[in-house]
């Protein structure tokens, strides 16, 4: 019952890098192509190594949240899952090295900093909760998360809830689109007059649409592959007043409008550029050379990087604008110290939790052995089935009531295992038959011993 | 001997630099209020030369040099103020203060005009059209150097700092407060430019006119008169694409530093050459 996340970052990999992986994950069928590849992944007797997976790929991440078998070991199967992965997105196992691998406590402790945006290139940005529960609810229409990743996701979003509630990480207004619209300032004197063309409709594009509205910007044009898309997107994202600045155009209009664009923002999802060098050098000639200020916030990137070689246009990726704040980081440092005790204490949580499910085939496995005890003895006097299930699971509830809750508290810690043995051997139980059994009755146990639990 | 006036405005602008160095926001304001008092002082100064000899010809090399330096400041000043850039004060007052301290330790030398008393009015004229012709590009000269390093900034993304609004710091009122912007800097270039090239133009002419008339002739080309249109050819073709064909950003910026250089050398290669080009003795 091991937790593995294995991913990539912009701490631990270059844009280049990021950018293959990105590539190969950016449609659902994508996604869902190599989820189903690392689920069919089995060891030598033919057994899962994974039982549930989520995808998360951002523009600055690409993570891969597992529950595995018990059959892959941390040693063995974590190091089979990592050459995978690496030779699915970099061709040989070379790549290996790009890869991060977390497991068991570490894996949620990363997992809960990546939702508090405690991991974030800018810390306490609030796009990746949004992100993170976008690949979760995929992960649950295509039935790859099941019982334990669901509860470790909601811990993860309820710990990040309390993250921004009880400290001041998200108070401060750095983030990517705060410092996309800072940047134009130093381009442009007055952001009154200047017209805003975004590209694509995502989450970010959203965010920094929004800043520019509030810096006084009142002309922006929304250019979206799927115009219908596009509405929507004004629709459920922005408020009445913010709409009357935004009109949307057709997707083939949008290279009409660069001339009269002072700033674009690319946030669309292609694999490819959508703006090329070949393309600009006639658009600044027809702008009389007026400056073009272009935001690249896509990955994999959307604006050719040799466009920043123009004169008077001036390109910024994702990765400048992060270099860039990275001061502004460090004074959200303090914040996150006080963000990283709350993380800790979900972290504990959560591994209780966990550990407490490990004693779950020696309940279950305690509970039958008095059932069956009951049912042997009081067949001798009750004949009527239903009167008699409901005596023996009374009476089993109320014997076990003690030792479970026993068994519970030992389960908490690691001293309490003696205790578990103890247990084990008074009542001479095997629930070894328990752990490897078919899923599907593993998942009915859990859910067994879960209503127990309540 | 009135040259130790110029020491005042010079101390003053000299003493306004010391409060940065405590590196706090308030300081910045110490800083901008000494600037103004030093050049309330210069104003102060520049009447009492008024009222002593009237607007007449600065016939002494020191007093020439004195008026160039209120001038210059006088026309940042006013910059400054308009465009909300008081930071350009920062740049420009060294300029101001050097050209003070040279005003001080230049010879008191009279400079005798060979000149008719007819023509010493269109020669005030003259001098007073290229001076501030010529600090309007001084001016267009700075901000294009702040441009070109500005612009070199965000294009390779280096040393670019994002400051957060809730704790301005006192490195961004000096280095990339809002002033800063490129938009901002290439206006201001631009509009040096088009009220200087009339000053600098009607100047010259009048500069040609009095060259004639010092020598006798309007037929002969002097090696002034071959400097000076070369400079106001380079502003022209500057003003033309500017104007015509929108040229903006950091190739202005080079034309206005190219130019003002131009300047600079011209100026110096009349009068310490060939000073008997200028009607001087």
């Amino acid at each position: 019952m091991d937790i593995l996340i294995i991913g990539l970052n912009h701490k631990s990999a270059e844009i280049g890098n990021r950018e293959t992986v990105s590539k190969k994950l950016l449609t659902i069928e994508l996604r869902q192509d190599f989820t189903n590849k690392l689920l069919d992944m089995k060891d030598e007797n033919g057994r899962p190594f994974i039982k549930e997976v989520v995808v998360l790929t951002t523009c600055n991440r690409s993570e891969f949240i597992m529950h595995l078998s018990s059959q892959a070991s941390y040693g063995k199967g974590g190091h089979i899952i990592k050459s995978l992965i690496a030779k699915h997105f970099f061709g040989d196992a070379a790549g290996e090295n790009i890869f991060y691998m977390h497991l068991n406590e570490d894996a949620v402790r990363h997992l809960f900093s990546v939702a508090s945006s405690l991991d974030s290139m800018i810390i306490g940005e609030p796009q990746i909760l949004g992100q993170m529960k976008e690949a979760y609810n995929e992960a649950c229409k295509f039935k790859t998360s099941g019982r334990f990743l669901n509860k470790l996701f909601h811990k993860a979003f309820n710990c990040a809830k309390t993250v921004r509630t009880e400290t001041g990480i998200a108070t401060s207004p750095v983030s990517v689109s705060y410092a996309a619209v800072e940047l134009s300032k130093k381009v442009f004197n007055s952001l009154d007059e200047k017209k805003v063309l975004l590209l694509g409709a995502g989450e970010m594009g959203k965010l920094t649409v929004k800043h520019f509205i509030k810096y006084g910007v009142r002309n922006i044009y929304i250019a979206n592959r799927t115009k219908e898309n596009a509405l929507r997107f004004i629709e459920e994202s922005f408020s009445s007043t913010e709409k009357e600045y935004l009109n949307v155009i057709d997707f083939s209009e949008y290279y009409k409008l660069l001339p009269q664009s002072d700033i674009v923002l690319c946030s669309t999802g292609s694999e490819d550029y959508v703006l090329k060098y070949v393309d600009i050098i006639p658009v600044i000639k027809i702008r009389k050379q007026r400056p073009l200020f272009l935001i690249d916030i896509s990955m994999p990137r959307n604006i050719d990087p040799e466009i920043n070689k123009i004169p008077n246009v001036y390109l910024f990726d994702i990765d400048d604008i992060g270099k860039m704040i990275e001061d502004n980081i460090e004074i959200r440092k303090q914040e996150a110290d006080a963000a990283k005790e709350f993380v800790e204490t979900a972290v504990k949580e959560f591994m209780n939790w966990k550990e407490s499910l490990n004693v779950v085939p020696v309940i279950i496995s305690l509970r039958n052995k008095v059932k069956d005890i009951l049912e042997i003895e009081l067949s001798k006097y009750i004949g009527d089935k239903k009167e008699k299930d409901l005596i023996i699971n009374s009476l089993t509830n109320k014997i076990l009531h003690e030792p479970t809750m026993l068994i519970k508290k030992a389960s908490a810690n690691s001293e309490g295992i003696s205790s578990i043995e103890t247990i084990k051997a008074l009542f001479n139980l095997d629930s070894e038959d328990l752990t490897d059994t078919d899923k599907g009755k593993e998942n009915e146990n859990v859910s067994k011993y879960i209503k127990l639990i309540k | 001997m009135l040259k130790e006036l110029y020491l005042i405005p010079v101390a003053v602008y000299i003493f306004s630099y010391l409060p940065l160095l405590f590196q706090k926001k308030k300081m910045y304001k110490v800083f901008i209020s000494l600037i103004y008092a030093g050049f309330a002082l210069q104003t102060l100064i520049f009447f009492i030369f008024l009222g002593i000899k009237g607007f007449t010809v600065p016939v002494h090399i020191d007093r020439f040099v004195f008026f160039n330096a209120w001038i210059l400041m006088f026309i940042v000043v006013l910059f400054g103020l308009f465009y909300k850039v008081e930071y350009i004060l920062l740049y420009i007052t060294p300029l101001v203060a050097l050209n003070l301290l040279i005003g001080f330790f230049v010879p008191h030398v009279h400079i005798k005009l060979v000149m008719l008393n007819a023509d010493k009015t269109i020669l005030l004229t003259h001098i007073v059209l290229i001076l501030i012709g010529d600090s309007l590009f001084a001016l267009a000269f700075i901000v294009s150097l702040i441009y070109i390093f500005q612009e070199r900034k965000i294009k390779n993304k280096k040393n670019l700092k994002l400051f957060d609004k809730k704790d301005i710091q006192l490195q961004e009122v000096l280095h990339s407060g809002g002033g800063y912007n490129l938009e901002l800097l290439d206006n201001i270039n631009y509009q040096c430019l088009k009220i200087g090239f009339p000053f600098i133009t009607l100047g010259i002419v009048m500069g040609i006119y009095l060259s004639g008339s010092l020598f006798g002739t309007f037929m002969v080309v002097k090696p002034i008169e071959i400097m000076s249109l070369i400079t106001w050819l380079i502003y022209a073709v500057l003003l033309h694409e500017r104007m015509a064909k929108g040229l903006r950003g950091k190739r202005a910026a080079v034309f206005s530093v190219a130019g003002f250089l131009l300047i600079l050398f011209s100026l110096s290669f009349s009068f310490y050459l060939f000073p008997a080009f200028h009607g001087l003795k």
